[in-house]
């Protein structure tokens, strides 16, 4: 019976609305967080590494933002809006990472770990497309593909990327406009 | 990578120049602002200029390709099982909110007995969550509890799955029986002195997924 129950609430929660799992978790339901961390924690993943570079400190990353978004759900307003805010806490923390890198002397620029290709053979040429499209956009200059990461999976304006980056608005203009011409090339070989 | 025949707008990166040339005076990335802007208000010079419609073209399939680049990429984050989400919650349930600490009278002169706001409003929330409907989202206690005896007020934030209700159901019905569990848990379990049970609807949601639609609900 409470098994039944158990499961039956798993469900309700599986499919709940933001708003209300970020209200629970706020008030300490671990199950209710948990939904979240499924939810959009894969995307977080995904925003980390491209902004790391690698997915070596992914893991690292994303337990660091969760364990911060419990401490601070609290003092979340708006539970509708957790997941950008989540992507922000996320983004924070890669780029933290990116300068403690930085500051480490020795730059170990990892060779930009290009996503792990998939079987060649038998694949859909829009797949191939995809595949060549995502390692363009992993082989772009860090810094190019940070602001390009930051605009397009964490929806940042281009003065929120400027600040978060201590770069220019202008200079984070212009890499976007290269990342885009890059990755707009790549796009025409396969016309 | 220069092959003779540069494709369209496939402009250096580095360069500028070419690029206003070609395209009526404009950038790619005046471009790409006027498709976030859903190319309102119209101009006329992006409209009129074959080449920057091209462009627009060019610039919407890179933005779908690109979609479909992103969505691969987290699912294939979400179908891992390496035990990353696990990792996660262990570390989190470290951290309880305890909140405030609620006294329990006790026979025993040395004996002091508590118990936390936090594991209180676990317990009711627990409560809402055996009734079949509701959702208990924010919990709280008014009042003074750590003062035994104070009148404490409980504020509740639901949501009632609408869709499914057996006959008879009605959100009041189920919110008084929501009530109801909460006393009784609360009289169990806590010596709260209880004013008042204050539930509030915030949210009605749909308890089963769509998948048939229509059919049974006119029913």
């Amino acid at each position: 019976m409470t098994t039944v129950t158990r499961l039956a609430v798993a469900s309700a929660l599986d499919t709940a609305s933001d708003a209300l799992l970020a209200d629970r978790a706020a008030d300490g339901d671990v199950r209710a967080f948990e939904v979240l961390v499924r939810r959009h924690g894969p995307l977080m993943r995904v925003h980390a590494t491209r902004i790391l570079g690698s997915n070596d400190e992914t893991d690292d990353v994303v337990q660091e933002s969760f364990i911060t978004a419990w401490r601070q759900l609290p003092t979340l307003e708006n539970g509708a809006a957790v997941k950008s805010w989540l992507m922000r806490i996320c983004g924070r923390k890669s780029i933290d990472r990116v300068r403690a890198r930085r500051d480490h002397a020795d730059i170990t620029e990892t060779d930009a770990a290009a996503p792990a290709a998939l079987t060649p053979h038998h694949v859909a040429e829009t797949q191939e497309q995809a595949e060549a499209l995502a390692r363009c956009l992993a082989e772009l200059p860090d810094d190019q593909r940070r602001c390009w990461t930051l605009r397009e999976l964490g929806e940042y304006s281009y003065t929120d990327i400027a600040e978060e980056l201590d770069l220019p608005v202008s200079t984070v203009r212009g890499l976007l406009a290269r990342a885009r011409k890059t990755l707009l090339r790549e796009l025409e070989d396969w016309r | 990578m220069n092959t003779p025949d540069t494709p369209f707008v496939a402009f250096d990166p580095e360069e500028q120049a070419e690029e206003q040339a070609r395209l009526s005076g404009h950038t790619i990335e005046d471009l790409n602002d006027y498709l976030d802007r859903g190319r309102t208000p119209s101009d006329s010079s992006i409209d009129d200029s074959p080449a920057c419609t091209t462009a627009l073209t060019r610039l919407e399939r890179l933005r779908s390709a690109l979609r479909r680049v992103d969505s691969a990429a987290v699912d294939r984050e979400a179908a891992r099982n390496d035990g990353w989400v696990a990792t996660i919650i262990d570390s989190i349930r470290l951290e309880t909110r305890a909140g405030r600490r609620i006294p329990l009278a006790s026979d025993s002169p040395v004996a002091r007995l508590a118990l936390t706001e936090g594991a209180v409003i676990g317990v009711l929330r627990t409560a809402g969550d055996g009734i079949d409907g509701i959702l208990i989202s924010r919990c709280r206690l008014d009042g003074d509890v750590t003062e035994p005896g104070a009148p404490i007020t409980v504020r509740l934030e639901v949501s009632v799955g609408t869709d499914g209700m057996d006959a008879g159901e009605s959100v009041p019905v189920l919110t008084a029986r929501l009530r109801a569990a909460v006393y009784a848990v609360l009289v169990q379990q806590t010596e709260l002195s209880i004013a008042a049970v204050d539930i509030t609807v915030t949210d009605l949601y749909l308890r089963t997924t769509p998948s048939t639609p229509e059919g049974d609900a006119d029913e």
